[in-house]
C-alpha cells in the first residue's frame, strides 16, 4: 500500500507531465514542429556561484527538435522515458532507474528506402537512459525523487532523531548495531524530534560502524551519517535537510586524498553532472574536518617550501595568515599509516587545483613528466583558497595519502574522543 | 678464303617474308596465333557487313581439329556482301592483294592479316584454307579449297565448286586449321569478343569454343554507324609511290587537272600555287614528269601550308548512341553517357575521338589509379600494351577523378574510340596509341565532357541519398514518439493516426521530404519487446 504522502506527489507529477506533453501535442496539431526546450545540461553551462558558493546550471537553453536529424533519436528517447515514468506513476509503481532502463529498452526494426532491414535499440546502455532521466528532470522541473523513481541508495544514519517515513514513526537512536538506510525519496521524510548538536558525515562505512558501536553519537550529541563512498542524491538531500531545517552544523570526514577532498566539495557546493540540483542538495556551510594533510604532516615543511619556491607569488601574504598546524601523527606513526599516492591520485589532484601548483610543489621528476598531459588545467575555482592549496601542495610534495581508518588504528578513542571533538572545538577545519 | 664471295643475295616473295617475320603480324606462338587468327577473321567479317549497310550476324566456331596434336579449326561466318568468285583465290592466296588501297577507315589496313593467318595455318598443319561465299545478287554459292605457293606468292586452288542458292543467302565463311593453344588463348579470345561486342551492339555475335561453351551477344540496336565514304587523298599524306599509281590510272592530260580532280582540298588557286612553288608548268602531261620532278612535286605537296583541313567523310565513328547501347548491353550500368567529338586533324590526317563512361551496375571495379579502360582504334579493341597508350596516361595524369566525385577504386569504365584514316599507333604491334599532342588533347576533352555529366549524376545521387537517410533517421522514430505522446496526453482526444498524419505533414512542410517515403518507412517499423 502506498502512503498518503506518495499519493499526492503522484497526482502532482502526473498533472505536470500531462501539461508539458499536451503542449507538444498541441503544437503538432497546430502544424508547428515538435520541440523540447530545456536548460542545457553541459559543463560549459555549469556556473560556480562565488557568492552563494554553489555549482549552478547556467542560463543557456537547448531546443531539442524532432526534425533535426542529430536530435531526433534523443527526442524519441525523451518521450519514450516520459511515457514509462507516466505509466509507473499512474500504476502506483516505484521503478528504479535500472527498471526504467529495462522497460524502455526495445528494438525498433525498420526498412530503409533501399528495402534493407535495420535494427536499432531505443537505448543500449543504462548511461543513455540515465541521461534522458536527467533531461526530463530539468525539462519538467521535477526531481527524480519527486517522480518516485528509486535508485540504490547507500547512505545510513543513526542518532537522536525521530522521523516519520511513510506512515511509520522511526527512532534513529534505537537501531541496535544497525542503522537507518536513508530512503531514495528523503523529501517525504518528516522530522518529528531531534536532540543533537551537529551532523558528522563519514565517507567510509567501516569507520561509521566503529564510531556507532563506540557510542560516539550518544557521547557527543551528534547525528552520524555515512555516504559509503561517493554520496548519492538521497544522502546529500537528507544531510541538506538536517542542516537547513534542523539548523545543525555539518562536518565532513573523508580520507586524506584528492578523492576525499572532492567528496567534501560535492556535499558542500554540488557536482557538475547534477548542477541543476545543487540548490536542493548542497550544504554550503559544510565544513571539512579532516583528515587534512596538515593533520598528518603539520605545516613546517610546507612553510619552508613556500619560502624558497616560486610559491611565494602564488600565496603572497596569504600564507602568513594561515594558522600554524602541528601534526597529530608522530614520525613513526606516519611511517606506519601513510600510503604512497598513485599517479591517478596525482592526476585527480591536478584536476582539483590546477597544473601550476602541482608543478611548483612536485619534486618527483617521474611524476612531473607523467602529469605533463594535464598542462593548462586551471582546476576548480572553489579549491583555489589558501587552505586547500596548502593541503594539495603538501600532497604533491609528499605524494602521500592517508585513510581515515589509520586514525582509528591509532586508537578508536583517539579518533572519537580527541581528534574529532578537538578539531570541532578549536575550529580546526576548512570552511 | 673469302667469305664475302659466298654470300648469296636472294629475293624473297612477300609471302615468304611474312612467314619469316610472323611475329610482326602477331603470330609469335600458338596461343597468340589462335587469338590473332580469330581477330583477323572477325574483323574482315565486320568490314564485310557494317561498312556496307548490313546489320552483322557473325558466328565464330573454334573446334579441336586433331585428337592428338593441338590443331584447331577456326571458322568465321558472316552475312556480308561476299566476294566475287573470281577474286577469291587472289584475296586469300596472294599477299598484298587487297581491296583496301582506297582511303577510307576500315578495321584491317591492307587485308594482310588474314593472309598471314592462312600462311601460318598452312605452315603448322598443312591443311588448306576453305572459303564459301556469295554476293547478294548472285544465284550461286561458291566453294574453294586453297593453299598458297609461298615461293611464287601465288594461290593454288585445290578444290572448287558451286551450287545454286535455295534462299537469298549472302556472306562469307572462312575456315583455317592451325596449331594453337586454346587453354592459354581462351581468356584473351573471350575478352576480345566481349570488347568487340561492346563496340557493335548492332551485331549478333556467337562464339562456340572448343569447350562447347556458347557465348552469345544479341543485337540491341538496329542502327549502324555511318559507313565511311571513299575520299580522294589529301595532299599532306601523299608519297611518291601513291602519286605514281594515281598518275598511271588517271586520264587527265595536265598535271594541273590531275591535282584538282584527284585530290581533296586542292582547288584551282591551290593547284596553281603548288605547281608554281614546285616549278612545274601547269599544262605538262603528268605521265611525262621525270623522277626528280615527281619528287619535287611530292615534297611541295607535303609541305604546302594553306590547304583546307582533310575531310572527315572517310571516317566512321560509332556514334554516342551505339556506344551507350553497347555499354548498356554489356554492363547494365546505372550511369552511361557517350560523346562523339568533332573531327580534328594531326599531320594532315583526319581523326575523331569518341568517349563513353559507364558507372555502377555490373561495371567491374577499377584499379586504384585509373578507371577500367576500353580502348578502340577504328572499332578494333586494343587489348595489349595498355600501359604505354596515350589514353592511359590521360586518364591517369590529366584527369583528377576525385573532382568528378569518383573515389577510385570505383565501378567505373572509360571507353575511348579513336578513328582515323591513319591511326597513330605506337610501334608495329598496333596495340597502343602514340602520344600525339592533337590526339591527346581530344581524348582529354572528350573524357572531361562525359566526366562532367557523370559528376552531375553522382552529385544528384549523393544528395538524394542524404535526403533518403534524413527521411529514414526521422521517420523510424515516429511510431514510438506518437505512442508515447498518446500515453501521456490522453486529454485532447487526438488519435494516434491523426497525430501521425500531422507529424508527417509537418515534416513534409518543413523539410521538403517526400510524404510517401516517410510513410513507407513508418509502415516498415516494428517495435520489438
Amino acid at each position: 500500500m502506498s502512503s498518503s504522502v506518495d499519493k499526492s506527489v503522484r497526482e502532482k507529477c502526473i498533472s505536470i507531465l500531462r501539461e508539458k506533453f499536451s503542449e507538444i501535442v498541441k503544437r503538432i496539431v497546430e502544424g508547428k514542429r515538435p520541440v523540447l526546450v530545456m536548460p542545457k545540461r553541459v559543463l560549459t553551462n555549469t556556473i560556480y556561484d562565488e557568492k552563494n558558493k554553489l555549482l549552478l546550471l547556467g542560463p543557456e537553453m537547448q531546443r531539442r527538435s524532432f526534425l533535426d536529424v542529430n536530435e531526433s533519436r534523443k527526442f524519441m528517447q525523451t518521450l519514450l522515458m516520459a511515457s514509462i515514468i507516466y505509466d509507473a506513476l499512474a500504476n502506483d509503481e516505484y521503478p528504479t532507474i535500472r527498471d526504467l532502463y529495462y522497460r524502455g529498452k526495445h528494438t525498433i526494426t525498420y526498412r530503409d528506402l533501399h528495402g534493407r532491414i535495420h535494427r536499432e535499440n531505443t537505448w543500449d546502455e543504462q548511461r543513455e537512459s540515465d541521461s534522458v532521466i536527467r533531461d526530463l528532470e530539468v525539462y519538467l522541473g521535477l526531481l527524480r525523487e519527486e517522480l518516485l523513481i528509486l535508485s540504490k541508495e547507500k547512505g545510513k544514519v543513526v542518532g537522536n532523531l525521530v522521523i516519520k517515513s511513510g506512515d511509520d514513526v522511526i527512532d534513529l537512536s534505537r537501531m541496535g548495531h544497525g542503522a537507518y538506510a536513508i530512503e531514495p525519496t528523503p523529501d517525504l521524510i518528516e522530522f518529528v524530534d531531534v536532540d543533537a548538536e551537529y551532523v558528522l558525515v563519514v565517507e567510509k562505512d567501516a569507520v561509521f560502524q566503529q564510531l556507532h558501536r563506540y557510542g560516539f553519537w550518544k557521547k557527543h550529541k551528534a547525528i552520524l551519517v555515512t555516504s559509503a563512498g561517493q554520496p548519492d542524491r538521497a544522502t546529500r538531500r537528507f544531510v541538506r535537510r538536517l542542516n537547513e531545517e534542523l539548523k545543525l552544523p555539518v562536518y565532513i570526514l573523508t580520507d586524506s586524498d584528492p578523492y576525499g577532498f572532492y567528496i567534501y566539495s560535492v556535499f558542500k557546493i554540488g557536482s557538475i553532472t547534477l548542477s541543476y540540483e545543487s540548490t536542493r542538495l548542497a550544504v554550503p556551510s559544510a565544513k571539512f574536518i579532516g583528515v587534512m594533510m596538515t593533520d598528518v604532516f603539520g605545516d613546517e615543511a610546507f612553510r619552508k617550501l613556500a619560502r624558497k619556491a616560486n610559491l611565494k607569488n602564488v600565496f603572497k601574504d596569504a600564507i602568513n595568515k594561515l594558522p600554524q598546524k602541528k601534526p597529530y601523527l608522530s614520525e613513526s606513526e606516519r611511517k606506519n599509516y601513510v600510503i604512497k599516492a598513485k599517479p591517478k591520485d596525482v592526476e585527480r589532484a591536478v584536476e582539483l587545483v590546477g597544473y601550476s601548483l602541482a608543478l611548483a610543489c612536485l619534486e618527483d621528476r617521474e611524476i612531473k613528466s607523467k602529469i605533463r598531459k594535464k598542462e593548462g588545467l586551471t582546476g576548480y575555482p572553489w579549491f583555489h583558497t589558501p587552505e586547500w592549496m596548502r593541503e594539495l601542495c603538501i600532497f604533491f610534495n609528499t605524494l602521500s595519502k592517508l585513510e581515515i581508518e589509520a586514525m582509528a588504528s591509532k586508537g578508536l578513542r583517539f579518533l572519537a574522543d580527541k581528534y574529532i571533538p578537538e578539531k570541532i572545538e578549536t575550529h580546526d577545519y576548512i570552511d | 678464303m673469302s667469305v664475302i664471295d659466298n654470300e648469296k643475295y636472294t629475293a624473297i616473295s612477300p609471302a615468304e617474308f611474312f612467314l619469316r617475320y610472323r611475329e610482326i603480324a602477331g603470330f609469335a606462338n600458338p596461343a597468340r596465333a589462335l587469338y590473332q587468327a580469330v581477330r583477323e577473321l572477325v574483323e574482315n567479317a565486320l568490314d564485310a557487313t557494317d561498312a556496307h549497310g548490313i546489320l552483322p550476324s557473325i558466328k565464330v566456331v573454334i573446334r579441336k581439329a586433331d585428337p592428338i596434336q593441338d590443331f584447331y579449326k577456326v571458322t568465321v561466318e558472316d552475312n556480308g556482301i561476299g566476294l566475287p568468285p573470281h577474286i577469291v583465290p587472289e584475296a586469300f592466296g596472294r599477299v598484298l592483294f587487297s581491296s583496301k588501297y582506297v582511303l577510307r577507315q576500315t578495321r584491317g589496313m591492307f587485308g594482310l592479316g588474314v593472309k598471314v593467318a592462312a600462311l601460318y595455318a598452312q605452315m603448322t598443319t598443312g591443311k588448306p584454307i576453305e572459303v564459301i561465299t556469295s554476293k547478294p545478287n548472285l544465284k550461286f554459292i561458291y566453294y574453294f579449297k586453297l593453299r598458297i605457293d609461298v615461293h611464287k606468292n601465288e594461290p593454288v586452288v585445290l578444290e572448287k565448286g558451286s551450287w545454286r542458292k535455295t534462299r537469298n543467302w549472302h556472306g562469307t565463311v572462312v575456315s583455317l586449321t592451325l596449331e594453337g593453344d586454346w587453354s592459354r588463348a581462351r581468356s584473351k579470345i573471350l575478352e576480345y569478343i566481349a570488347r568487340t561486342a561492346v563496340a557493335t551492339p548492332y551485331a549478333n555475335i556467337v562464339l562456340v569454343t572448343p569447350d562447347n561453351e556458347i557465348v552469345y551477344y544479341e543485337r540491341v540496336v538496329n542502327k549502324l554507324p555511318k559507313p565511311p565514304k571513299e575520299v580522294k587523298p589529301h595532299p599532306h599524306g601523299i608519297d611518291l609511290e601513291t602519286l605514281k599509281k594515281i598518275i598511271n590510272s588517271t586520264s587527265y592530260k595536265t598535271v594541273y587537272d590531275l591535282l584538282v580532280k584527284n585530290f581533296q582540298s586542292i582547288g584551282e588557286v591551290t593547284a596553281k600555287a603548288v605547281l608554281k612553288q614546285a616549278e612545274i608548268p601547269s599544262s605538262i602531261n603528268p605521265k611525262k614528269l621525270g623522277e626528280t620532278e615527281l619528287l619535287r612535286l611530292v615534297e611541295t605537296m607535303k609541305n604546302y601550308k594553306k590547304y583546307k583541313p582533310p575531310k572527315a567523310d572517310a571516317l566512321s565513328p560509332l556514334s554516342s548512341e551505339i556506344i551507350v547501347a553497347g555499354l548498356k548491353r554489356m554492363y547494365n550500368p546505372e550511369f552511361v553517357e557517350a560523346v562523339t567529338r568533332r573531327p580534328s586533324t594531326y599531320h594532315g590526317y583526319p581523326f575523331i575521338v569518341e568517349v563513353g563512361i559507364a558507372y555502377g551496375g555490373n561495371t567491374p571495379l577499377s584499379d586504384k589509379d585509373k578507371p577500367v579502360l576500353l580502348r578502340y582504334a577504328n572499332k578494333i579493341p586494343l587489348l595489349y600494351d595498355e600501359g604505354s597508350d596515350v589514353i592511359t596516361s590521360v586518364v591517369k595524369e590529366d584527369i583528377a577523378w576525385s573532382n568528378y566525385l569518383v573515389e577510385l577504386p570505383a565501378p567505373i569504365l572509360v571507353l575511348v574510340h579513336i578513328c582515323s584514316t591513319k591511326v597513330p599507333f605506337k610501334g608495329v604491334g598496333k596495340e597502343s596509341i602514340a602520344d600525339v599532342p592533337e590526339v591527346r588533347r581530344e581524348v582529354k576533352l572528350g573524357i572531361l565532357e562525359v566526366a562532367r555529366r557523370l559528376r552531375r549524376y553522382l552529385a544528384k545521387k549523393i544528395k538524394e541519398e542524404e535526403i533518403r537517410k534524413k527521411i529514414v533517421s526521422i521517420a523510424k522514430y515516429i511510431p514510438e514518439v506518437v505512442r508515447a505522446l498518446t500515453i501521456i496526453s490522453d486529454g485532447p482526444g487526438v488519435s494516434r493516426e491523426e497525430l501521425e498524419e500531422k507529424l508527417v505533414n509537418i515534416i513534409v512542410a518543413r523539410t521538403g521530404l517526400s510524404s510517401t517515403d516517410i510513410k513507407r518507412v513508418i509502415d516498415s517499423v516494428e517495435i520489438g519487446a
